[in-house]
Parts: C-alpha cells; sequence; structure tokens
C-alpha cells in the first residue's frame, strides 16, 4: 500500500518531469541523439534569436496580466458590493467562460479581431474607420487581446476572494470613525486586497506565457511567442532537447512568478 | 452617497458591464452564427435554419472524435478518482510523513503550465517506449485531474469525525471494510462533484493533450484542426452543441457542490 501510495504520483508525475530536465542536457546531431550532455541547447537559447522571443513574451503576458488585475477588480469589486443571490449570480457568470471549450474561445476571438471580423464591423459602421483595420489580427496585439479575453476569468475569482477576506469589522470601524466611502476604499479595502489581486494577477501571467495556441491561431507571424518556439521543436523543428531547454527557461520563469505571487501575498497576510 | 461618488460607481459599472459583453462575446458570435449561412465573408442574416446542425451531424470523423472524448473523460476521472482516494484514505488513517511530499507533486501539473507537463510526459513515454494513442492522452488527463479530485475527497474527509474510523476499526471491521462501509457512503457526494468537475476539464483539455495524441484524436484536437485548415459554418454548430453540453456539466457540478455544501452545513 505504501509503495503505491507513494510511487504511483512519482511514477506519473516526477519522474517524466525528471526525464524532461535530462532531456535538455542531450545532444543531438542530424536529428539523431547522441547520447552525450551537453549545454549546446541552452547556449542556443542566449545565442540565437529564443532570447528576443522569450523577453517579448514575458512582456506580453505582463500586459495580459495587467489587464486581468485592472478589469478584474473592477468586476470583483463591484460582485463585492453586492448582496444576497445577485451576488453569487454574477459570481457564477464571471466564472463560467472557463468552461467554454478553449479551442472555441480563440477561434471566435479571430472571428472577432479578423479582417472581416466583427470588431472592424463595428468600427466601419460606427465611422471610426473608412476601410477594415489590420491592426488586430496577426500580431502581437491580437494575441494581447486575445489571451486577455480568455484568461480574464482566471483573475476575477482570487481577486474576489482576496476582497472577500477583509473583516467586515474593520470597514465598519472606518465608517464608524467618519471616513467616507472613498476613504475607506483607499485606506483599508484597496491596500487590503492588492496583494490578493496581483497574486491572482501573476496567476493569470503564468498561464498566458505557456501558451502555444493562441498566439499560432490569432498571431500569424508577428505574433510568435515563446510557447510557439518551444511548440515547433516538437513539431516541424524535430529537436526535442532544445525544446526541453527552452521549456526549462519558461520553467525558470514560472518558477520565479509564483515566488513572486506567494512572497506578495504573504507580505499582505502580516499586515 | 455623494454625487461624487454615485458617479463613480456608475462609471465602474460601464467598465463592468463591458468587460462581461467582451467575455461572452465570443460564446454569443459562434451562438448565433451556427443558424445563419455565410457568402461571400457576409452573413446571410435572411437565411435562418438549423441545417449546419444537421451537417456536422454527418461528419463522421467529428462524431467519432467525441466519442473518443467521452471515453478518455470517463476512464481518466475513474483512474484518478481510484487513485485519489487511496491517497486520501492512506493520509487519513495514520500520521502519514510523506503528505506534504506527495500534495506537492500532484499539485505539480495543476501549478505548472501545461506545456511543462505535455512535454514531460511526452519525453517520458517516448524512453518507456509508449506509442502515442489514446492511452497516453488518458493518462496525461488522468495526472492534470488528480489534484482536483484529491482535493475535493479530502476536503471531505477533514469534515467527517475521526471518531467514526476509530470506533469502526475498535469494534473489529478491518481498513477495507471501514472504508466501504463507513467512509465511502459519505464521500458519494464529493465523489460526484469531483468527477463532474474533472470531466469537464478533461474534455476541454488541448494543451496537454497536443503533446500525447496520436491517430485517434479528441474533440479539441479535431475542431483545432478543422479550423486550420479553413472556415465552414458547421463548426459553428458544433461548438454551440459542445457548449451547451459543458455548460449543463458546469450546472450539474455547481449544483452538487451546493448540495454538498449545504449537507456539510
Amino acid at each position: 500500500m505504501k509503495f503505491v501510495v507513494y510511487g504511483v504520483p512519482t511514477l506519473m508525475i516526477l519522474i517524466p518531469l525528471v526525464c524532461f530536465l535530462a532531456y535538455s542536457f542531450l545532444e543531438q546531431k542530424n536529428g539523431v541523439l547522441t547520447g552525450s550532455l551537453t549545454l549546446a541547447n541552452y547556449a542556443a537559447f542566449f545565442a540565437g534569436s529564443y532570447l528576443k522571443v522569450f523577453l517579448g513574451t514575458l512582456k506580453l503576458a505582463f500586459f495580459v496580466a495587467l489587464v486581468a488585475l485592472v478589469f478584474g477588480y473592477i468586476i470583483s469589486y463591484l460582485i463585492w458590493r453586492l448582496e444576497g443571490s445577485a451576488r453569487y449570480l454574477l459570481l457564477l457568470l464571471s466564472a463560467l467562460p472557463l468552461v467554454m471549450n478553449y479551442v472555441v474561445k480563440i477561434y471566435a476571438m479571430r472571428s472577432i479581431l479578423g479582417y472581416n471580423g466583427f470588431l472592424n464591423s463595428l468600427l466601419l459602421s460606427l465611422g471610426f474607420i473608412d476601410v477594415p483595420s489590420r491592426l488586430f489580427i496577426f500580431n502581437q496585439t491580437a494575441v494581447m487581446i486575445a489571451m486577455a479575453v480568455i484568461y480574464l476569468p482566471f483573475g476575477i475569482l482570487p481577486i474576489f476572494l482576496a476582497l472577500d477576506r477583509i473583516p467586515q469589522s474593520l470597514i465598519a470601524a472606518a465608517a464608524d470613525l467618519g471616513a467616507k466611502p472613498g476613504r475607506i476604499f483607499m485606506t483599508v479595502v484597496l491596500p487590503l486586497s492588492l496583494p490578493g489581486s496581483i497574486a491572482g494577477a501573476l496567476f493569470v501571467m503564468v498561464i498566458a506565457i505557456g501558451d502555444y495556441l493562441t498566439p499560432q491561431m490569432v498571431g500569424g507571424s508577428e505574433g510568435f511567442t515563446f510557447g510557439r518556439a518551444i511548440w515547433s521543436q516538437f513539431g516541424m523543428a524535430f529537436n526535442w532537447p532544445l525544446g526541453a531547454a527552452l521549456a526549462v527557461v519558461l520553467l525558470v520563469a514560472v518558477v520565479a512568478i509564483i515566488a513572486l505571487a506567494s512572497l506578495i501575498s504573504r507580505a499582505g497576510r502580516v499586515k | 452617497m455623494t454625487v461624487m461618488e454615485r458617479f463613480t460607481v456608475t462609471v465602474l459599472w460601464v467598465i463592468g458591464v463591458f468587460a462581461f459583453a467582451v467575455l461572452y462575446a465570443p460564446a454569443a458570435i459562434v451562438v448565433t452564427l451556427s443558424f445563419f449561412s455565410i457568402k461571400n465573408h457576409q452573413v446571410d442574416w435572411g437565411d435562418f435554419s438549423l441545417q449546419w446542425y444537421g451537417k456536422f451531424a454527418e461528419n463522421a470523423q467529428l462524431l467519432e472524435s467525441l466519442g473518443n472524448s467521452l471515453l478518455v473523460g470517463a476512464c481518466a476521472v475513474v483512474i484518478a478518482t481510484v487513485i485519489s482516494l487511496a491517497l486520501a484514505y492512506y493520509m487519513k488513517t495514520g500520521a502519514r510523513r510523506g503528505q506534504k511530499y506527495i500534495e506537492f507533486v500532484i499539485f505539480l501539473p495543476f501549478v505548472l503550465p501545461a506545456i511543462i507537463t505535455g512535454i514531460s510526459l511526452l519525453v517520458a513515454f517516448r524512453e518507456v517506449g509508449l506509442e502515442r494513442s489514446l492511452v497516453t492522452v488518458t493518462i496525461g488527463h488522468v495526472v492534470l485531474i488528480l489534484a482536483v479530485i484529491y482535493r475535493m475527497i479530502m476536503i471531505r474527509l477533514d469534515t467527517l469525525e475521526s471518531s467514526q474510523i476509530e470506533g469502526s476499526l475498535d469494534l473489529g471491521a478491518n481498513g477495507f471494510e471501514t472504508f466501504i462501509y463507513v467512509v465511502f457512503p459519505q464521500l458519494r457526494s464529493a465523489l460526484v462533484t469531483s468527477s463532474l468537475l474533472a470531466f469537464a476539464l478533461s474534455f476541454d483539455e488541448t494543451l496537454v493533450t497536443f503533446f500525447l495524441v496520436g491517430g485517434d484524436t479528441t474533440l479539441p484536437m479535431r475542431l483545432w484542426a478543422m479550423m486550420r485548415t479553413g472556415f465552414t459554418p458547421e463548426i459553428n454548430a458544433l461548438v454551440s452543441v459542445v457548449l451547451f453540453v459543458t455548460l449543463a456539466f458546469a450546472t450539474l457540478g455547481a449544483l452538487s457542490l451546493r448540495q454538498s455544501i449545504e449537507r456539510k452545513a
């Protein structure tokens, strides 16, 4: 029993992770693994254009997280102010897009952002533009918008929970001492909920950074991201060790972001 | 409320309603378009029909991938539930030193980006010489949903009085009998909820599956392939159906979650 209990998760999760780490040090020549160890895969990351793509993707994911933080906070705050069943109905509604099929959402985003898409039709009919714009499709902006829409619901729930953790007594006390709602928000609600909210947004950043399908669908050639670079090593380029090394770089970034998030939320809790 | 505050709240609501509209726009557009035909990139609003729903029902490849998805989801949920039950029950019936370690490991795939989990499993399968097929996909889904099911079983087990287990053991039942007659009946609602949620996760899973899929594909893979090769309106119809099915599952899950919370209270 003991063997099974500790063995199964180790075998299914930990050992594959170790294999993956080991793979990043393998040498591959002419599409064949030579069996010797090398750091060349990591050197390729720093020498080639991968570093630039990586930094670009970090920036992209950061903006997606920022959008999730701002809009997620506004939505969560509005829901948090409500009472009774309206509160739970809206909370459910904000989580519901999570169960819509992911591929379907990317596809719908393309039909919204595309050259003949709904956004362009809307802007045309409102008279903002005369010809359909190519600004919203097949570039980094398109990837950013699509990811922001798809991943916003992941931000709403943690931010709502951060708001919900604030003791009502603190708000009541501030009101009793004569603070107006605006001041209560600035001095009590915002400082107490911000750490948890930022942690939630960083979680969105982690998801966005590893996504390789959304950029493929709406990004075109300009919307190349680090996730796509990794994915291509396992597909057409067929260089698994290099792909593994790039993925390790991604893993390091993700672990750093998660560490930052837990640091921020812990610092917020001590106060 | 002062005028200024009322104004601020109104502005916030306008932004909030806008954000909600954007969140639901993708679904709304797909469902609406599934009833109309498209000519020269223009939607023909005069032509309302259910023809695309009939068309996709004739698409054998699509139906096959739908069947695969249901099969993979069902198998993954059953396997992950058995593993989670064993893990959770083992952890609960004594002071176990490895609990932190086990929880850390099974939560890894939940926290790490899907692409990392996908690559890890792909590399491991290659090392043991397992060809990519629905079996590898199922294993991948088990790894992904393990944390969800384990967590929900653990939450329910935490609310059980440990005296119940101790009493049963004192009265002469062995560990297995205690599990079957005392623990399991009380876990039923938690198992229903976690199965529904885990199935929904598996049914929608794309980013890990891509690394593990062989010749037989699941529904998201098939959808992706269809969307890459070009637009056909029957995709809209299929997507609408998928939307409603997942919605139904999610509602069932939410309802049973509420039930089990109420029962606890």
